[in-house]
């Protein structure tokens, strides 16, 4: 849905207040709302977004997109540093075709 | 009372005219006894008819009534002064000529019905049928590319509609014109477009408006450009909700947009008016303030390199 958020005289108002008051709208908890790219317009007071509601965090785990879920807690993304990017990479190079995936992450 | 003179040359005419009058009312008698009879026989039914007509013939009947009790008054010495007929004769001519944009819209139908009445049905294949035929907006080309290629490659129905439904798209091979366009033509076709503009000016349109006689019209009219910046705003507004996406703005847009923004914010269209000059006959002078002579980028040739940090256009 499209989310229009009024606050005159405020600044932009953070997407867990937002999240607290559309569960209050829906009449559902604040875990399966799901709230992105709130643009505020020229002039403050009027800040436009989307929002998502799920029916249950089931559905939410697995059609969300995971950096959303990042943002919610429910995913950690597995960080790798520079160093041992570059080297999967240069293992990767060595291969040709679908032995790529197991030549590369598989030697960590 | 007129000289005697004049008097006599009237007579004559006069003696004439009535005569016909008097032939012309027998007929028109006769006309209107003969169709009451019909009328009061039951000769024209009219509960299954268009209600339209109905009102206009019962209005057109009212408007008859009292023109011939005006005449009537008016030839046995009476006056015209103010008498109620008048007023109801005024009501329903008015009436009448508001019905008449009605009747234009109707027209079609009217023609239509009529026309089935007289002949009966209208044939199978008659494209202008009261329903719409979805079978026939079907293309027929598609028909025709079918036919050719089971003539052509010997395929079955099947594998022929499918071989349409996947044939790659081959532009249409136009014959080249020779490009004829002399400076004089060139000339002249900038000619129209600049008088095609000053047309449409504000000055022009102003002048137009003074002297026509149409009722004048307040409008929010804005500048062209800031119409097609705000359209193209509302567009990329309805995409982005939805699609549920934001789009980037690249650097065009934004210049473009902030310059739609000032024209609009600015009082600008008081003081600056467009140039006219192609009706008048005059020289063109070009406002420095409106038109901003327009840098002229620089096209980097290729190899050229160039030190340091590039600014990105």
């Amino acid at each position: 849905m499209v989310t229009d958020v009024l606050h005159p005289g405020k600044s932009t108002v953070p997407k867990t207040e937002i999240r607290e008051k559309q569960a209050k709208m829906y009449k559902t908890t604040p875990d399966v709302i799901f709230v992105f790219l709130f643009r505020t317009h020229f002039g403050g007071g009027k800040t436009t977004g989307f929002g998502m509601i799920y029916d249950s965090l089931d559905y939410e785990k697995k059609n969300e997109h995971t950096h959303r879920l990042a943002r919610h807690g429910l995913y950690e993304k597995k960080k790798m540093s520079r160093k041992e990017q570059k080297e999967c990479k240069n293992r990767m190079k060595k291969v040709r075709g679908t032995a790529k995936a197991s030549a590369g992450a598989g030697k960590k | 009372m007129a000289a005697p003179g004049v008097l006599e040359s009237d007579f004559s005419s006069a003696v004439t005219l009535l005569k016909n009058l008097q032939e012309q009312v027998m007929a028109v008698t006769a006309h209107v006894q003969a169709l009451t009879k019909r009328v009061q026989a039951g000769a024209y039914p009219t509960e299954k008819g268009l209600s339209f007509l109905e009102v206009k013939d019962q209005l057109l009947l009212m408007y008859l009534m009292d023109l011939s009790h005006l005449i009537l008054n008016k030839a046995s010495g009476g006056s015209l002064q103010g008498h109620a007929a008048v007023l109801r004769l005024v009501e329903i001519r008015t009436v009448l000529e508001k019905l008449r944009p009605l009747d234009q819209k109707l027209k079609y139908q009217i023609d239509k019905l009529v026309k089935t009445a007289v002949t009966g049905s209208l044939s199978e294949n008659d494209p202008l049928r009261f329903k719409p035929h979805p079978s026939n907006m079907m293309s027929k080309l598609s028909s025709d590319e079918e036919e050719e290629g089971e003539a052509e490659d010997g395929q079955s129905e099947a594998s022929g509609k499918k071989s349409t439904k996947s044939k790659k798209y081959v532009p249409p091979r136009l014959v080249p014109v020779h490009y004829d366009e002399t400076e004089a033509e060139r000339e002249k076709k900038r000619l129209e477009r600049a008088k095609r503009r000053a047309l449409s000016s504000s000055v022009i349109r102003e002048l137009k408006e003074q002297y026509s006689d149409a009722p004048e019209e307040i409008r929010d009219a804005r500048h062209p450009h800031v119409t097609r910046q705000s359209q193209e705003d509302q567009h990329r507004i309805n995409y982005e909700e939805s699609m549920m996406v934001r789009l980037s703005v690249s650097k065009r847009e934004k210049g473009r947009r902030k310059r739609a923004h000032v024209m609009s914010s600015q009082l600008h269209s008081l003081t600056h008016f467009s140039d006219i000059s192609a009706l008048t006959g005059g020289a063109a002078h070009l406002d420095e303030d409106q038109n901003p002579i327009k840098k002229r980028k620089k096209i980097l040739k290729k190899g050229r390199k160039k030190k340091g940090f590039r600014r990105r256009r």
